[in-house]
């Protein structure tokens, strides 16, 4: 029976691994050859590089092909073909969906699909999904604001694919949907790990509601790291009594990676539709091996109307030495995306990232979901502020819950912290991507 | 054995349904109901030549 399928696709996702590389390194020349062909921008970056599609043979070969930056695709667009620009490979007709980033490190860019396109992405989640579970006859609510941002659309569409029953729950609000789940005895849901507990909170304390008596066994992450930060992912499992499984996208990238059910701390690069590539943050070296953080370069190995060939995407992510017990030979990424290259900064000479410090805050308790990391420079010294929030009946253990969490953020990131306790509610909530560190020092 | 030999007639089947689909959009341009749908027909096929077509002819061992 198809359900009883552990794999989406059998034969793609226990490819051995040399039939694995050899798959991506033909796919790439072909996509490398479609942007050269197609592709005015691509084609004036390789040019200028001196290679074109004959030179690629190895992956080797592949390491010599530039690197295309967020800032390059933000410069072209606005220009012909208007809103895109030059590195659009299609006719502008055949383009069938406007989406945008969510501009959290600048002015948005825009990301034109063909309906091929659009198959794809969902293709793509449609190996997410049944990896965690989903199955036909799943009802899945997903609550979030149907607009420009790609966010959960794909996951959308691919549950159609698989034979789910799909609520969208769009404009509702927390509370409507929260009771709509209730209503409808929804069965999975997808979030980013900020809008879970959110929504968990809202259900408990506003609403009398116990988030795990109802009816959600799975939930799927996106957006944020959370749900590969154990002590987050652990908060929600509890708060919903179900299983929560991470994944990594972008815009302009795709839906590259997803938990198993196997939970195994870390995420499968989707290598049948994706190359990962991992460089060094100092030499630019790249890494094979397991254990060394890096930042992650990208290749959408089918991905038509704006190809994505190499794109820096700045995820900081390390190889996994482990093979995970589901059976798939796409490798690990260890702990998932475990910051941005842009976040992790360098905070009195040593290398801070901000999922550290969360995994610390959501692993004691008395301490709420919600925290905020403000790092500056009052005088020659760089100050780390970090405010949280005491649960209520937690006012008595601040000595004891202070002492802790100094103790676990000396330990865990080697920094020491102005602790500033507020009251439970006090802190800023946020319903999609949160921006819980702020680093002030540059304003100096 | 068995299973690659299942495995190339899916292929087989799948190159014709792109074939099929193909001269359905190219039969009458000005027809844009059939014009449209084959055109979604293809982008699906096209999802089924990623996971099955180019694995037989991409990964080679």
């Amino acid at each position: 029976m198809m359900a009883d399928s552990p794999y989406w696709n059998p034969y793609l996702e226990t490819l051995p691994r040399e039939r694995l590389r050899a798959l991506q390194l033909a796919k790439f020349k072909r996509i490398f050859q479609w942007a050269w062909e197609h592709s005015r921008f691509h084609r004036s970056l390789y040019d200028a590089a001196g290679i074109a599609p004959a030179d690629i043979r190895t992956f080797e070969d592949i390491r010599r092909v530039p690197k295309v930056e967020k800032s390059m695709m933000r410069d072209i667009q606005g220009k012909d073909p208007f809103p895109y620009g030059d590195a659009l490979c299609v006719p502008l007709e055949e383009v069938s969906a406007f989406r945008q980033t969510s501009g959290t490190t600048g002015r948005p860019v825009y990301q034109p699909d063909t309906w091929q396109d659009w198959e794809w992405w969902a293709e793509c989640w449609a190996f997410i999904l049944w990896a965690q579970g989903y199955r036909p006859g799943d009802r899945v609510f997903i609550p979030f604001g149907y607009n420009i941002f790609v966010a959960f659309w794909a996951g959308h569409y691919a549950a159609e694919k698989l034979g789910c029953e799909v609520v969208p729950g769009g404009v509702l609000d927390t509370q409507a949907r929260i009771l709509k789940i209730q209503e409808l005895r929804a069965t999975a849901m997808m979030a980013t790990p900020t809008y879970v507990l959110g929504m968990a909170d809202t259900a408990k304390n506003k609403m009398g509601i116990d988030p795990a008596a109802l009816t959600i066994d799975k939930i799927t992450c996106a957006g944020e790291p959370g749900a590969s930060i154990p002590s987050t992912k652990r908060r929600m499992e509890q708060a919903w009594n179900a299983k929560v499984y991470d994944h990594a996208g972008a815009t302009e990238i795709g839906a590259w990676s997803f938990e198993c059910q196997a939970q195994p701390g870390g995420m499968h690069v989707n290598e049948a539709f994706f190359l990962v590539e991992i460089e060094d943050l100092q030499t630019g070296e790249i890494i094979e091996e397991p254990g060394r953080r890096g930042k992650m370069v990208i290749t959408a190995l089918d991905r038509h109307a704006q190809p994505c060939v190499r794109f820096d995407a700045k995820d900081v992510i390390e190889w996994d030495e482990r093979i995970c017990e589901c059976g798939r030979t796409f490798r690990l990424v260890k702990g998932g995306v475990v910051g941005r290259a842009d976040d992790i900064t360098k905070v009195k000479g040593v290398l801070l990232a901000p999922a550290a410090i969360e995994e610390v805050v959501r692993g004691i308790e008395g301490l709420g979901d919600e925290y905020e990391v403000v790092v500056d420079r009052p005088g020659d010294i760089d100050r780390i502020t970090l405010k949280v929030e005491l649960m209520p009946g937690a006012e008595n253990r601040v000595a004891e819950i202070e002492a802790q969490l100094k103790d676990q953020l000396r330990l865990k990131t080697n920094l020491g912290y102005k602790l500033e306790f507020h009251d439970y509610g006090r802190l800023p909530r946020y319903e999609v991507k949160a921006r819980r560190f702020k680093d002030l020092r540059k304003q100096h | 054995m068995q299973e690659l030999k299942q495995l190339e007639e899916i292929d087989r089947d799948i190159r014709r349904l792109k074939e099929i689909a193909g001269r359905l959009k190219a039969a009458q341009p000005e027809f844009p109901a059939l014009v449209r749908n084959a055109d979604r027909i293809l982008a699906s096929t096209k999802m089924l030549e990623l996971n099955v077509c180019d694995l037989l002819d991409l990964a080679a061992e």
